[in-house]
């Protein structure tokens, strides 16, 4: 899977956007969306909302976890913990870049924001390279990792398969009597 | 007729059609153009691009896309002519025209139907009243009463005749001086805050169009100002809107922040020393072509207590000491020396942070992007590499044009240095005349030639070598109450009538037009005489 697919699922969360126009409902195959009211909030898919605020149509309310203090709560828990702790929302980064980027007039402290969300995925990134290296090195048959975001999976699948096959490979290949291809000594 | 607002239901008629967009080649049409885009981009209009550089292009252009369009809109070009004579559109075409040319013609402003002329309402216009130079055809036809056979089949209703007579008659003085309004980019930045879709980005487009008039010397300095006075009114609104002690803005935001600095042309993109000496102003009043004026420059460093190193390094480079008072101490030293109008209300903006640019940076930068002389490259990809830098997100293109601009500054500030010494400024009677050579480096480089009008050259002439032409251009004396009323256009024509030299009256601007070189001395006695 490419990053960019993952950011295209991510884009189907719900986000709250107060409109400046009004809209009677539509109805999309995914679902129905409105009816829309100049200033009153309204649940949006988030495709639409940086679409709307793109063309200056909305005003994007940051959801409740994208919050200064909350998010140093959540950092300083996931440095305390060994394992993942539960995540603010399955897509955090990903919304985190698009919203800030998108509309980063609407976020408060976006910088501050930026930074925190950073370090609990670079902190969360450590912890499953650990993981990871430790199930390689001891041939582990199975492992279970609660929290884990798809963004985060997907960084690390790659290279986790890739590197199973290899040592699938080297195991089988020093089997005495194994049916795969057998040392020549020489 | 006349729409000062952009009333919102020809704005929805508006979004349901495609609409042609005829842009001129200066700095303010593109700004205007990319806040127009950005409008359309909003209420997803579609719209097609197409870039003109004179009157047989915007000929051509409307040619390819009559069949295909019915809405036009002009930015900067074809309010000083009778559009409909010159192009024969077809009834139903409408024509949107947002343009700073002025005398706007009067049958652009008095026809009711086809032409919408987006002009301020208090826009010096000078417009002679409708009666004055129309005759209805009820007057005409009361005095035809003998004529039975056709009186049946004529349509009741008034019809309209431009007269001639009585046009020649009461505004002779009208047509005679040509000069600019407010600039495009404003205007349609009104556009878009009556709209309410206002960004910072289209605070900042309108901005750098005002600049550009300024830069290039079409409007006075009173208008300039004033102006500027209803930018900051916007620019504060903006600032107020986001700014709040608790929340404050990402680093990336734009913003946009009234700077009252120095008139160093591209000072902090460049060193302080190459600035002071490629600035037209400076250059100028020091008459750095000279022994003397080096030397006042020297002792103009030597008395702010500059040292020459520093003064020489990239200004981000500078000491912060000397970088922090800077322009207080420059504002002092000259005017002791001389220079009363070092510093210019302006505006800058800053996003990220490395990024600050001044609008007059920015105007410099695109325009060299707009006039580049690169082989390989069209008038039209030059437009659309210009439109690009205007953008926040084409930074590297944006910095290529300050180089180019560097540049072309340098080359202009030779080329005045050594007409200067060498004497190739003569005297012919009511104009002073100069006429640079071929070995001049590339001719297209000075297309906007405004760096000269300091030096008080009344007309300069340039050699194209491909085509056998030159370029005249006529420029009015500058003098501290001038009113930048360019009466050069008229002359220019009625000598070339007068002498029948061919002559290409291509450019939007008047003043400016190609010669046959043969005809030169021809035309320029009659000038003389002319002009007497």
């Amino acid at each position: 899977m490419d990053s960019s697919e993952v950011e295209f699922l991510a884009e189907k969360e719900m986000v709250k956007i107060i409109p400046n126009f009004s809209l009677d409902r539509i109805y999309l195959i995914g679902g129905d969306l409105g009816p829309f009211n100049p200033g009153l909030p309204v649940d949006v898919p988030v495709w639409l909302a940086l679409n709307l605020k793109q063309r200056q149509k909305c005003r994007i309310v940051p959801p409740a976890w994208m919050d200064v203090e909350k998010l140093e709560e959540m950092r300083e828990l996931e440095r305390k913990e060994d394992t993942f702790t539960p995540v603010p929302s399955p897509y955090y980064m990903e919304l985190t870049k698009l919203l800030l980027n998108y509309a980063s007039d609407n976020i408060p402290k976006a910088d501050e924001i930026r930074t925190l969300v950073k370090d609990i995925w670079d902190t969360r990134i450590a912890k499953l390279r650990l993981s990871a290296d430790s199930f390689i090195s001891q041939l582990e048959a199975h492992a279970k990792l609660d929290n884990l975001t798809l963004m985060e999976i997907n960084t690390i699948r790659a290279f986790l398969l890739d590197s199973l096959n290899c040592m699938y490979k080297l195991r089988s290949n020093l089997q005495p009597g194994s049916s795969k291809g057998q040392f020549t000594d020489y | 007729l006349f729409y000062m607002l952009y009333l919102t239901n020809v704005k929805h008629v508006l979004c349901f059609q495609r609409v042609a967009l005829l842009v001129a080649s200066d700095i303010d049409a593109l700004c205007a153009c990319k806040i127009l885009q950005a409008l359309f981009h909003c209420d997803q209009v579609q719209y097609t691009l197409v870039p003109v550089t004179g009157w047989q292009d915007l000929g051509t252009a409307f040619l390819e896309h009559k069949e295909q369009f019915r809405y036009f809109v002009l930015i900067n070009c074809g309010a000083n002519v009778d559009l409909l004579e010159m192009l024969q559109p077809d009834d139903d075409s409408v024509f949107f025209i947002c343009d700073t040319h002025r005398p706007v013609d009067v049958v652009n402003v008095y026809n009711e139907t086809q032409i919408k002329l987006l002009i301020k309402q208090d826009d010096d216009l000078g417009v002679p009243p409708y009666d004055d130079i129309f005759r209805d055809e009820d007057d005409e036809e009361g005095g035809d009463s003998g004529n039975e056979s056709d009186e049946g089949s004529e349509p009741s209703g008034k019809r309209r005749r431009f007269d001639e007579v009585l046009f020649c008659r009461g505004s002779v003085c009208h047509v005679q001086y040509e000069y600019h309004g407010t600039s495009a980019s404003m205007m349609f930045f009104e556009l878009a805050w009556v709209l309410t879709k206002d960004t910072k980005d289209m605070l900042w487009w309108a901005v750098i169009g005002l600049t550009d008039q300024w830069v290039h010397d079409k409007i006075t300095h009173m208008k300039y100002v004033t102006d500027i006075a209803t930018m900051q009114r916007h620019v504060s609104r903006h600032n107020h809107r986001n700014e709040d002690e608790e929340n404050s803005l990402s680093i990336d935001c734009m913003r946009i922040s009234f700077e009252y600095d120095l008139r160093l042309t591209l000072y902090q993109h460049w060193s302080l020393y190459e600035s002071i000496c490629n600035s037209c102003y400076t250059s100028c009043n020091f008459k750095l072509w000279t022994l003397n004026g080096q030397k006042k420059l020297q002792e103009f460093l030597a008395d702010m207590g500059l040292p020459l190193k520093q003064v020489r390094q990239k200004f981000n480079s500078m000491d912060m000491s000397i970088k922090e008072n800077l322009r207080d101490v420059i504002e002092e030293s000259s005017n002791k020396y001389g220079l009363k109008d070092i510093r210019i209300q302006t505006f800058g903006v800053h996003f990220g942070f490395k990024n600050r640019f001044l609008a007059s940076d920015m105007v410099h930068a695109t325009a060299a992007l707009l006039e580049s002389t690169e082989k390989d490259e069209s008038d039209s990809d030059n437009f659309i590499k210009a439109l690009d830098s205007l953008s926040r997100s084409n930074l590297e293109r944006l910095h290529s044009g300050i180089e180019l601009a560097k540049r072309k500054l340098m080359a202009i500030q030779q080329t005045v240095a050594s007409c200067i010494c060498t004497n190739l400024i003569l005297s012919q009677g009511p104009f002073l005349y100069c006429y640079l050579m071929e070995g001049t480096p590339d001719v297209k480089l000075f297309s906007k030639p405004i760096a000269l009008t300091l030096v008080t050259l009344s007309l300069m002439v340039f050699f194209d070598v491909e085509k056998g032409t030159v370029i005249v251009v006529g420029i009015p004396p500058e003098s501290e109450t001038s009113d930048k009323k360019n009466f050069f256009g008229r002359a220019f024509e009625k000598a070339a009538e007068s002498t029948s030299s061919r002559t290409l009256h291509d450019n939007f601007d008047t003043s400016i037009i190609e010669l046959k070189t043969d005809d030169r001395s021809k035309f320029l006695d009659a000038l003389i005489t002319l002009l007497s």
